[in-house]
């Protein structure tokens, strides 16, 4: 049995964030995720670090923790973020009105705006509709969600806190009406950890219910699921957003070398089975293509979708719903914490350690706002050179994801996901979404003894699987074309057949 | 702009329109194959699939669905081919394997088995079931081949690695054609002392002549030695490629390398010619008749829309398996998709339907109801099809 004092379940931006939070006060604590970091919503959004501007007409609130915290994010994790700059573009017949009342709304706030006419907007950014009728500039930034939770979990390594990943919460231990530990079972061994400490954090985000309900509690939230498509290339070096009430595809984001789009938002019962419609992907580059007219010719390389945990409200369309944060108080020693946006995570980090701070009658402040994220050192961007240099050994040739990049990261972290490697070094997020390397990968776990060649074919086979779910809805063009050849390498060379 | 005449030009590089292009030279006919680069066989297996729907592969065909476009060639034509295939291969030094009698075997680099018919003679020692003593040898850096994978199924497997210098399939192709370094990897492989029945190698030994080296290999161990086909580039997909465009140039064929076909010329109901792009200036290919064996998505013969699904030389109706969310299943190994019906339907002449041109004829995988993966029908299919629209092709000539 582990005892500590502070219990996260869930490794989203959120739970990474407190952790790191828990470790610059000192606090001795233990993370539990289900899958691995930033496997809900926060791996599955645009890594979009609002300026505020999406949310200064409906919610000038959250706008204004959005902008604090935009600022404070490029400051300490200047390696996750890149300051791109945004975009609010007007196409003809977008409200006017709606223009002046953001301009009014960001002025209140204190978001920095700069009026632009169609012909410097398009010198910006030259692949715009070139009909917009004018363009608002704010500092939105992309911001690598992945990165961002591996940097946060790299604080709480560092000052001795545990984190167990592929771990799933089974059992809240309680006593005399207490939460005082949970039970979580290794997904890989099948063995049960139980883990115990004074305070457990519900940052479970969509699973919030889920594990709220093992304690006997419930959360009022609602689930909103949102889609996007990722294109083959940056069509944008900026973050683009129409300038209109928040609706379905109106944000494109800028991220390494391709491009996110989306969203909708639709209300979901359950986070674990949700798909994406065909209609939704045409809805998305329907209006993506109105801003930026390339959407509709660019090769769409696949289609996501995650789902926010919003707080419960009356209101019918989800898109109306605060996208602010609230602490809950279970009175049983579990918090759960919910809403919120990944721009804000570290605030509501730093306003969840002030609770368990108070709880436990400690004093010491936050510092997480000052201090850089631990680990940036190591990350030097994506130096091509570097990965050129070692060409010979490259097994993933759209990210130029080399052997010992995998070998790296298999002996850094343990893991025996390919899923793992791919968040930490981009193999597999190319055009071709893991169709060849993720066979050399696995072929190179099982090389490394990391996994036995039964179970390599079992998770190439898993892998296919969960890599056709993201592809399948946006399969014409080119993309189609590279995923019957895949389809032929596996089905056909490969003779692979459906699990026995 | 320059303009040459044929009597037959086909459009499309790999198995079909090879086939097709050497049987009408060997007709006497004057046949030219315009192509925009290399065909999807060079990524093949090399493997001739005829039907794997059951262990014979003629039985097989006879149960494939009513619309499926293999019941519009005879078992006489379907043997025919096959025999003329096999005829080809032998004199191009890269003899085939088996016969339409059954179905045979071939280890994939999973260690699964793959039903095929006729296979490049470097596979014919390919074990039939997972309980055969095999060594397998693999190179060092090779990033495309992992014995562990067949080791999982095969419990009387082992394996060891040769360091060949390069670690591509290519380059260590090129080097097996080397008579050096070919004696001193048998002699590296005597000195391992293996003592399992026989020893598997990647598809890479030589990049013509792997029929003889392998043979060498064999003579030396005195066991048999089989090549397991990779990913591509897979070698025995060149191999086959290379085979079938020297046949063809032999017989007197033309071919237009690298010659993307931009537009099509018409009078009436006959197409007079293709425009072909060659170094920035179009030319004319004018014919008789034109055989399409441009193949299905990957080949570039068929590109799917948002909505729809369009053949990319003539713009000939196709037929499209519904809307676009019925074109793939949840299922990833349902070996259901839709997609797989989309193509070209033809009537018993090998002409499109509902077409308004008389002198096209169409062979090979952008035949609709093909359902490739599905029913095991690959290169044994485009040899069967070249062969009869090539003879339909020649009726409508004469």
């Amino acid at each position: 049995m582990i005892k500590t004092d502070v219990i996260i379940i869930g490794g989203g931006a959120t739970g990474c964030g407190i952790a790191r939070d828990l470790a610059l006060r000192g606090i001795p604590h233990c993370l539990i995720e289900k899958g691995d970091y930033a496997a809900g919503a926060t791996g599955a959004c645009h890594g979009l670090l609002h300026s505020g501007g999406r949310y200064a007409v409906s919610d000038p609130i959250a706008a204004k923790e959005c902008y604090d915290e935009n600022m404070i994010l490029r400051r300490i994790g200047e390696k996750c973020v890149e300051p791109t700059g945004g975009l609010f573009v007007r196409l003809p017949g977008d409200s006017k009105m709606y223009r002046e009342r953001f301009l009014r709304s960001c002025d209140d706030i204190g978001i920095p705006t700069e009026i632009m006419s169609s012909t410097k907007a398009l010198e910006l950014v030259p692949n715009l509709n070139p009909d917009i009728e004018e363009a608002i500039k704010v500092p939105d930034c992309s911001i690598d969600p992945f990165r961002l939770c591996m940097l946060n979990i790299k604080t709480s390594e560092i000052k001795g806190g545990f984190s167990f990943t592929r771990h799933r919460v089974t059992e809240i231990v309680q006593s005399r009406g207490r939460c005082i530990g949970v039970k979580a079972t290794d997904a890989a061994t099948g063995d049960v950890k139980e883990i115990h400490g004074n305070i457990i954090v519900n940052a479970s985000g969509a699973w919030t219910n889920l594990i709220a309900r093992l304690a006997g509690c419930d959360v009022p939230i609602t689930l909103s699921k949102g889609s996007l498509v990722i294109t083959n290339h940056r069509l944008t070096d900026m973050v683009i957003n129409r300038l209109r009430p928040s609706s379905d595809g109106d944000i494109i984001v800028p991220n390494e070398a391709v491009c996110l789009a989306g969203t909708t938002s639709l209300t979901v019962q359950d986070p674990d089975k949700i798909t994406i419609q065909p209609a939704e992907v045409d809805t998305i580059i329907g209006e993506a293509g109105r801003m930026i007219p390339h959407f509709n010719q660019t090769r769409i390389i696949r289609a996501f979708s995650g789902v926010r945990p919003l707080l419960k409200s009356q209101k019918l369309d989800s898109r109306e719903i605060s996208r602010g944060f609230q602490i809950i108080d279970h009175q049983n020693g579990m918090y759960s914490i919910v809403g919120g946006k990944l721009t804000t995570f570290r605030l509501m980090a730093e306003k969840m350690v002030d609770t368990i701070m108070n709880a436990f009658n400690l004093k010491r402040a936050c510092e997480t706002a000052e201090r850089p994220l631990d680990g940036q050192e190591e990350l030097s961007g994506y130096p091509l050179s570097k990965r050129l240099a070692d060409m010979k050994n490259i097994i993933c040739e759209c990210e130029l994801v080399t052997r010992k990049d995998v070998e790296r990261t298999i002996e850094q972290t343990g893991t025996r996901h390919v899923g793992d490697i791919q968040h930490r070094t981009r193999l597999g997020m190319g055009p071709c979404q893991g169709g060849f390397c993720t066979f050399r990968a696995l072929g190179i776990m099982h090389d490394m003894n990391i996994l036995t060649a039964e179970q390599s074919v079992q998770s190439l086979r898993e892998f296919l699987q969960r890599r056709f779910r993201g592809i399948r809805c946006a399969l014409w063009g080119d993309q189609l074309r590279e995923e019957q050849l895949v389809e032929y390498i596996y089905l056909g060379i490969l003779a692979m057949e459906k699990n026995k | 702009m320059s303009v040459i005449e044929y009597d037959v030009i086909i459009i499309g590089a790999g198995v079909a329109g090879l086939t097709a292009g050497a049987w009408l030279s060997g007709q006497g006919l004057k046949v030219a194959l315009v192509t925009a680069g290399e065909p999807t066989a060079c990524l093949s297996t090399g493997c001739i699939d005829v039907c794997a729907k059951s262990d014979d592969p003629l039985q097989g065909i006879a149960h494939l669905p009513n619309d499926h476009p293999f019941h519009l060639v005879s078992s006489g034509t379907i043997r025919q081919a096959l025999d003329d295939f096999q005829q080809i291969m032998a004199a191009m030094d890269m003899p085939y394997t088996g016969g339409l009698e059954n179905n045979r075997r071939v280890l994939s680099a999973i260690g699964t088995f793959k039903t095929t018919c006729l296979t490049p003679v470097t596979m014919q020692a390919s074990p039939q079931n997972g309980n055969e003593r095999i060594h397998i040898i693999t190179f060092a850096g090779l990033k495309d081949f992992y014995p562990g994978y067949i080791i999982s199924r095969f419990k009387n497997a082992s394996f060891s690695t040769y360091d060949a210098g390069v670690s591509t399939t290519m380059g260590i192709a090129a080097n097996f054609e080397d008579d050096a370094f070919l004696e001193a990897f048998i002699l590296w492989l005597e000195k391992q002392h293996n003592r399992e029945d026989k020893i598997a190698v990647p598809a890479v030994l030589g990049l013509e002549s792997a029929a003889a080296i392998i043979k060498q290999i064999e003579y030396r161990l005195e066991r048999p030695v089989f090549e397991i086909p990779t990913i591509p580039p897979s070698m025995p997909g060149r191999r086959l490629f290379n085979g079938l465009k020297d046949h063809f140039r032999r017989k007197g064929g033309m071919i237009y390398w690298g010659w993307p076909v931009v537009g099509v010329e018409k009078t009436g109901r006959q197409i007079e010619a293709v425009m072909a792009q060659s170094q920035g200036r179009p030319n004319s290919l004018n014919a008789r008749a034109f055989i399409l064996a441009t193949g299905s998505f990957v080949g570039g013969g068929l590109e799917a829309k948002r909505d729809t699904i369009v053949e990319k030389v003539f713009h000939l109706p196709v037929f499209v398996p519904g809307e676009r969310e019925a074109w793939f299943d949840q299922d990833y190994f349902s070996m259901n998709h839709g997609i797989g019906r989309a193509g070209i339907a033809v009537d018993s002449s090998f002409r499109p339907t509902d077409c308004l041109w008389d002198n096209i004829f169409v062979c090979g995988a952008i035949l609709a109801h093909t359902e490739a993966l599905k029913n095991g029908c690959g290169h044994g299919f485009a040899i069967a099809t070249g062969q009869a629209a090539a003879k339909s092709c020649l009726e409508h000539i004469q």
